[in-house]
């Protein structure tokens, strides 16, 4: 949560960026690739799937054979893997990569020692267990963001939030995360519109407590806007023929492909529960 | 705050979606009843609201600059039940769509940020203005202690979360499947850094921003 460089630069470049990583992932959910061309139900079900398979595995190995048919999916669905990789790797695994180190020496992890040195009369060991638990979490953590990645990417975004109403969930849930949406859109280039005003009249330099009023006032304006927006938005629903009870349009389609996959997912995940229980 | 996907294990992750299904029943029960009809577009607009509050990078001391998460604001300026809709809105939207959050720890995550951070400033708030004369510095005292407490709450609990998992999730020889630390390592981690650091900006911010509204906008506090 601690950056560097100017709140103003930072707030601008933050925006920025959100627009254009919104813009890539859209780019590529338009792609004429593989999972792009799945019913959204489908593939969020069997990603769900995966990533259950994910949470329950304790085998390094089978970690690593679903993260390479990760990679193969993305490969096949056009996705840019140096993309891909630099997507998924930055932050939460390096940062997870950064914390799990620790967990290899005895100090954290006791056990059978690998490696051993001696620095400055201090024993310093790696041990086997400790090793193979930072591995299998790390490991574990990519292999999972790496696939709720890749269903972000190759989903619109507006269909995988309808996809929810088939786990039923209430339709006033959907419609609030399918409002909330659009909303995060404009108050993000409100912000942005807010802080290039601000930079182009009084500029980037002032003391931290000048710069947090600053924020806090921003804050607290975009707040009352969108207090006032509420009532707009209500009016615009009504003259649209909201009558208090949500509909939402369902124009999802199956193909014998759509099948096909969650046949071969089903039977991928059923054969690695089967081998996971032979093996306890 | 925000735990990823392969942190915690399938018991933990089980037990907060089944938890969280019950507390989204009643959140959802009660904001019907006291939301009224063209106050419908409030909840999305307010989930909006607290997704970007993420966004506003906020200086501290030394030139750096982090950020405020806003639960425990969203839950003075609309009430803790409202609250937690939005922000499980709001966090549902960053773990699906943005990969921020793990989808398996998404009840985890809304047990922390969106039941533990905004019940716990909410009510904080309320106990310290009570009756306090609308002038009175009073509010924004308060907001600011809320803020502190609610996030490092907040902050433990998932600490706790963290540190059980060793001794839920081992294998026979007593090897970590999930998050690799105990207790008497992540709690402290957690908790330093936002007793230190990370409860300050909230506490500022959240301060702040009654301060400002309190001033421009007095009808958002009128029945506090």
């Amino acid at each position: 949560m601690l950056k560097n460089h100017n709140f103003i630069e930072r707030s601008i470049m933050g925006a920025l960026s959100f627009f254009k990583e919104s813009i890539f992932a859209e780019e590529c959910a338009s792609q004429k690739g593989f999972l792009q061309s799945l019913d959204p139900r489908i593939k969020a079900i069997t990603f769900i799937l995966f990533i259950l398979q994910i949470l329950f595995t304790k085998d390094i190995i089978v970690l690593l054979c679903i993260y390479a048919a990760c990679l193969l999916l993305a490969k096949l669905s056009k996705i840019d893997l140096g993309f891909f990789l630099k997507r998924t790797w930055v932050f939460i695994p390096l940062f997870s990569l950064f914390i799990a180190v620790p967990a290899i020496f005895s100090i954290f992890t006791p056990g059978a020692a690998l490696i051993t040195w001696r620095v400055g009369g201090i024993t310093i060991i790696i041990t086997r267990q400790g090793l193979e638990a930072a591995t299998l979490f790390v490991m574990r953590v990519i292999t999972s963001v790496s696939f709720a990645v890749l269903l972000s990417i190759t989903t619109k975004h507006f269909a995988l939030l309808k996809v929810l109403r088939l786990f039923k969930i209430p339709q006033i849930f959907v419609m609030t995360l399918g409002m909330c949406y659009r909303y995060v859109y404009l108050f993000i280039e409100v912000i942005e519109n807010t802080y290039l005003a601000i930079k182009s009249r009084v500029g980037i330099r002032m003391s931290p407590q000048r710069g947090r009023h600053i924020v806090a006032s921003n804050i607290a304006g975009l707040w009352q806007r969108s207090y006032q927006l509420n009532k707009d938005v209500y009016k615009a629903m009504l003259s649209r023929g909201y009558s208090g009870e949500p509909l939402i349009l369902d124009d999802f389609k199956t193909t014998l492909i759509d099948w096909l996959w969650l046949f071969a997912v089903l039977v991928v995940n059923a054969t690695l529960l089967y081998l996971r229980y032979r093996t306890a | 705050m925000h735990i990823p996907d392969g942190y915690l294990g399938p018991a933990t992750c089980g037990f907060f979606y089944g938890l969280m299904m019950l507390i989204w029943m009643a959140a959802s029960k009660i904001v019907k009843k006291t939301l009224k009809a063209q106050q419908a577009p409030i909840l999305a607009i307010s989930a909006a609201f607290s997704f970007v509050i993420m966004m506003f990078n906020v200086p501290i001391p030394g030139g750096s600059t982090g950020h405020a998460v806003g639960g425990v604001l969203v839950a003075i300026l609309l009430g803790p039940w409202a609250a937690c809709i939005a922000v499980t809105v709001a966090l549902v939207v960053q773990a699906l769509l943005f990969g921020d959050g793990g989808i398996t720890a998404i009840g985890a995550n809304c047990f922390n940020m969106a039941v533990v951070m905004p019940f716990v400033g909410y009510y904080i708030y309320k106990a310290i203005s009570h009756n306090a004369p609308f002038n009175s510095n009073r509010k924004v005292i308060a907001a600011g202690i809320a803020g502190y407490i609610g996030l490092n709450a907040a902050a433990i609990l998932t600490g706790v979360e963290f540190g059980l998992q060793p001794w839920l999730h081992h294998t026979a020889g007593g090897q970590a499947l999930y998050c690799p630390y105990g207790l008497n390592i992540a709690v402290p981690a957690m908790a330093g850094e936002h007793l230190l650091i990370f409860g300050w900006i909230e506490a500022v911010v959240t301060a702040l921003v009654v301060k400002y509204l309190k001033k421009q906008a007095p009808e958002f506090f009128e029945e506090g």
